[in-house]
């Protein structure tokens, strides 16, 4: 089973796919790391990739990002790809403590950006799904309003308060028990 | 959450500078909400009227009580999490985290013995979200004013085919509870902190399980059932369980010395259970012998690649434990010994690289690293060493 398994991944590992942005820029990606966005699993499975998968909702800005994020994770998912030749198994040894710190690092300096760019990546992740990128960056959001008051939230954000003041009480009154 | 839903063609503006957050659908905001603890997820209902109901069907509802925050007296905490249960009106929950770990004395009194209303109540809400088809599943009420973990749970099972992550912290199980058998999705289940029972030994039946946690067990050790598709576990005894024997000068079958590698009639309470796995961790405190007890009739790790170990297992000059185990993993990859010594400070990594030798024993014929992190080298890392050569292993620390 373990040298099949590494026979399937060296093929994945050698397919190249064409990832396209809304903004016609071409980006050539391995399986391993397309795959992690389950939209093109899919599309993969369905054989429907030859020519490039045109990505309409996604600018080459956010793509390239988006691939960074991927590419990182793959190999990841894939174990310590390459780092040692003589042992070819070395693979499927389990994931290092330190790979996973290096992770923690990666992740936290890919959430470094400004908030249109974070909400760029949201919606490029929800679009492609891609589960971990997703919560990570939903994650960020939720940190940000964290003991922050509604007035704060939306001043942060720039959400207009649409409702009346009578409306605002009575949601106020409702919810008390939250508030208090 | 389905790709591609939202803003139907629609693609994102050219110019990203102007995304702001209202170009998330309600999907993503209730996603966002759910990160949230849940007195600030109910509190974006006033940020505009598009907010208002947004909280009430997030997928995610996390309860955290913490003293002298705002979850901080069990009044407060009872009255918020039933009105809060009330307006979500059973919505269909993903994830569903019960935190009382911050709880100070008077209140953790509360989650022990001296309230049932209270306990009555939290079971209410953990049974409720089973019936909200909740996915995953934390209960963590560990608390550091408590000896024994003693927040107990109905002695039920969860019949839920949704359920795939169930993670409990300082709570008090029972018999029945432990069926899992009726959760057919249910892969990963972690015991931290949990308490079985003193005076029988309980079964877990988990068939469907890939990931197993039994950290700190309380009480009796309880049996681990066939779990064909286990790749990894973890498991951690210490003297809080009730199989551990303390006496000094005891000549009872499982001390010290007097423990007998084969020749046992004793069913397996552990090993049997893991012996699937791919990816074993086994640590013992010095003086419970489950695992010692186990070896007498251990099975074969056909599975298994790497296998993680503390002292337990390596005590000179008996290395007869983990010579054991190593004669029933035929095809391990990497042995890693977790050694502590408390002689030396100094914390220091070594890894020893295996070249195997001429004629080095079949069974090992796979395992191409041996990692042993101690804190340094001592005597009993050297025995260790010389053990390991005698063994065929040649072993080299760098």
């Amino acid at each position: 089973m373990a040298s099949a398994g590494s026979g399937d991944e060296k093929a994945a590992a050698a397919a190249m796919i064409t990832l396209i942005s809304s903004d016609n820029e071409k980006f050539e990606v391995t399986e391993a790391t397309a795959t992690l966005s389950q939209t093109i699993r899919h599309m993969i499975e369905d054989g429907c990739t030859d020519g490039g998968v045109p990505l309409p909702n996604v600018t080459s800005k956010i793509l390239a990002r988006v691939i960074e994020y991927c590419k990182k994770h793959a190999t990841a998912a894939a174990g310590e790809e390459g780092s040692s030749s003589s042992f070819s198994d070395a693979a499927f040894l389990e994931v290092d403590r330190a790979f996973l710190e290096e992770l923690e690092e990666f992740d936290d300096a890919f959430l470094e950006v400004d908030r249109a760019t974070l909400f760029d990546l949201i919606l490029a992740a929800n679009y492609l799904d891609i589960k971990g990128l997703l919560n990570l960056t939903c994650q960020k959001v939720a940190d940000s309003v964290k003991g922050k008051t509604p007035e704060q939230i939306r001043e942060m954000y720039n959400i207009v308060n649409d409702l009346t003041p009578e409306e605002e009480a009575e949601i106020r009154r409702e919810t008390q028990w939250a508030f208090e | 959450m389905p790709a591609g839903k939202g803003k139907e063609g629609a693609p994102t503006p050219a110019c990203s500078d102007s995304i702001g957050i209202d170009a998330l659908s309600d999907e993503l905001l209730q996603h966002i909400i759910g990160f949230l603890q849940a007195q600030e997820a109910v509190r974006t209902c006033v940020l505009a009227r598009r907010w208002r109901n947004l909280w009430k069907s997030a997928m995610r509802v996390r309860i955290v009580a913490d003293e002298d925050k705002f979850l901080g007296s069990v009044e407060k905490l009872c009255s918020f999490v039933d009105r809060l249960l009330q307006h979500r009106r059973g919505s269909t929950l993903h994830t569903f985290d019960l935190v009382f770990t911050s709880f100070g004395q008077e209140m953790s009194a509360c989650l022990y013995k001296d309230d049932y209303s209270f306990l009555k109540l939290v079971n209410d809400w953990f049974w409720h979200a089973e019936s909200c088809q909740v996915q995953v599943l934390f209960l963590n009420a560990f608390s550091r004013y408590i000896e024994d973990p003693s927040l107990l749970l109905y002695n039920k099972p969860i019949e839920s085919r949704h359920l795939t992550r169930l993670e409990l912290d300082g709570v008090s199980v029972q018999s029945r509870f432990l069926d899992f058998s009726n959760c057919p999705s249910l892969e990963q289940l972690e015991f931290h902190n949990c308490y079985f029972s003193d005076d029988s030994r309980f079964r877990i039946r988990a068939p469907n399980l890939d990931s197993l946690v039994l950290a700190k067990v309380w009480g009796m050790i309880p049996v681990l059932e066939s779990m064909p598709s286990l790749v990894t576990a973890y498991v951690a005894t210490s003297m809080e369980s009730e199989d551990t024997c303390f006496e000094n000068d005891c000549a009872c079958e499982f001390c010290e010395n007097y423990y007998k590698i084969s020749g046992g009639t004793d069913s397996c309470v552990l090993l049997k259970g893991l012996s699937e796995a791919e990816h074993l961790t086994l640590f013992s405190g010095p003086q419970t012998y489950i695992f010692k007890m186990d070896l007498k009739c251990c099975p074969m790790f056909s599975k298994l690649r790497t296998l993680v170990l503390n002292d337990y297992w390596c005590v000179p000059d008996d290395f007869r434990a983990l010579v054991c185990i190593l004669k029933h993993s035929p095809v391990l990859q990497k042995l890693t010994l977790e050694l502590s010594s408390e002689k030396y400070r100094q914390q220091r990594e070594r890894k020893g690289i295996l070249a195997p030798m001429e004629g080095s024993a079949a069974i090992l014929e796979h395992l191409k690293i041996i990692e042993v992190t101690c804190d340094a080298v001592d005597e009993r890392i050297c025995k260790l060493t010389f053990f390991l050569c005698a063994f065929h292993i040649c072993f080299t620390l760098n």
